[in-house]
């Protein structure tokens, strides 16, 4: 019988050690979304886990010095999550909203590093890291226009200026166009990055 | 021991239908089945889809296999993307996670894909609904292979591209 329960023991210990040895995962969506979800005339969701990263970065094998940093930056993500909601008309959400959002995803470890404020604050940006350590292993980009709001969370070792290169990734492309080009000019400016 | 034996039989009893339900039927027919049902639409299969996989999988030494195709033509009205999104799920079951997901009201179109580890390789399974189309395709890929595959293809085109005359 003892015999049998350091069985057990050794048997639940080996299946849920992996669950412990795996990296920050993407959180849950908000329930905010699913209201920006349901008024929206479009929608755009990517999510892509360590694995499905691995996968994308399979294919960036080559001699290639881009390509050989982008799989290197791919690599040491643990996840890549956008969210874009466009709106045919404006007043579908409300600053509360938006306020809850930002709430889901930001907790007191994101620090600032962009925010922008616009229009009475109809438009607004948001650019926040984590920093553990003294180093960033994650981002959150929110972009809010009056008929747009588009959310992007990377988790993982990531700078501003990566964001170029994660381009590369089919349908990243559109969903972080219009992040950089909001974030570029206040990234030169500080200068921290 | 006897009461072990029971325990493990009624353990396995309980467990098996918990396990169907949690992973859906995961077919490719089962959602081409379900599409069928739900919208009043009758799929197009290619003819020797099978053979196509096997010839495709040997000439690209196993790259892309598991290759599965149906094309819904002459697709009426609106489609809820929620509800599609919903029924591929249910039917795919947990173990496939979507990636994409685009969707546009005025257009009548909607992009879904979900993608399943399979050890070296992934397998990718996508919806798509283009105006009166909708395309339904499941392959499994193994990246490694593939991304040679492709590697040899460029150095074969770039073996034979004229040079540039300035």
């Amino acid at each position: 019988m003892k015999n049998r329960i350091i069985a057990f023991i050794f048997t639940v210990a080996a299946l849920t050690a992996p669950a412990f040895a795996q990296t920050a995962q993407l959180p849950a969506p908000s329930p905010i979304e699913k209201e920006l979800a349901a008024r929206a005339s479009n929608v755009d969701e990517i999510t892509l886990d360590k694995n499905t990263l691995a996968f994308a970065s399979r294919f960036m094998n080559g001699k290639d010095k881009d390509k050989t940093a982008t799989k290197q930056l791919i690599d040491g993500l643990d996840g890549i999550y956008v969210r874009d909601y466009e709106f045919d008309k404006e007043g579908q959400f409300t600053t509360e909203q938006i306020e809850q959002l930002r709430a889901h995803y930001v907790s007191a470890e994101w620090s600032s590093i962009v925010r922008e404020r616009e229009h009475n604050g109809r438009e607004s940006t948001d650019v926040m890291v984590k920093i553990v350590n003294g180093k960033t292993v994650g981002m959150f980009i929110l972009d809010v226009e009056p008929k747009e709001v588009s959310i992007v969370l990377i988790l993982g070792p990531i700078r501003l200026e990566d964001l170029n290169k994660l381009k590369g990734i089919s349908g990243l492309d559109g969903a972080l166009g219009g992040v950089e080009f909001n974030t570029k000019a206040p990234d030169k400016k500080s200068g921290d990055q | 021991m006897r009461r072990l034996l029971i325990f493990s039989v009624v353990f396995a009893v309980l467990l098996v239908p918990v396990a169907v339900l949690a992973t859906g039927d995961g077919s490719f027919d089962g959602v081409v089945r379900s599409i069928e049902s739900r919208y009043h639409v009758h799929a197009t299969r290619i003819p020797f889809m099978g053979l196509i996989s096997l010839v495709a999988g040997k000439s690209m030494q196993a790259a892309v296999s598991n290759m599965h195709v149906a094309e819904f033509e002459n697709f009426a009205g609106p489609v809820d993307g929620d509800e599609l999104n919903r029924m591929i799920e249910e039917k795919l079951g947990a173990d496939w996670k979507r990636m994409i997901r685009e969707t546009s009201r005025r257009g009548n179109e909607q992009t879904l894909i979900f993608v399943h580890p399979e050890g070296e390789r992934m397998g990718l399974f996508v919806v798509d609904l283009d105006g009166h189309e909708l395309d339904v395709v499941q392959v499994s890929v193994n990246a490694d292979q593939l991304n040679k595959q492709l590697g040899q293809y460029e150095h074969h085109q770039n073996a034979h591209r004229l040079p540039d005359r300035d």
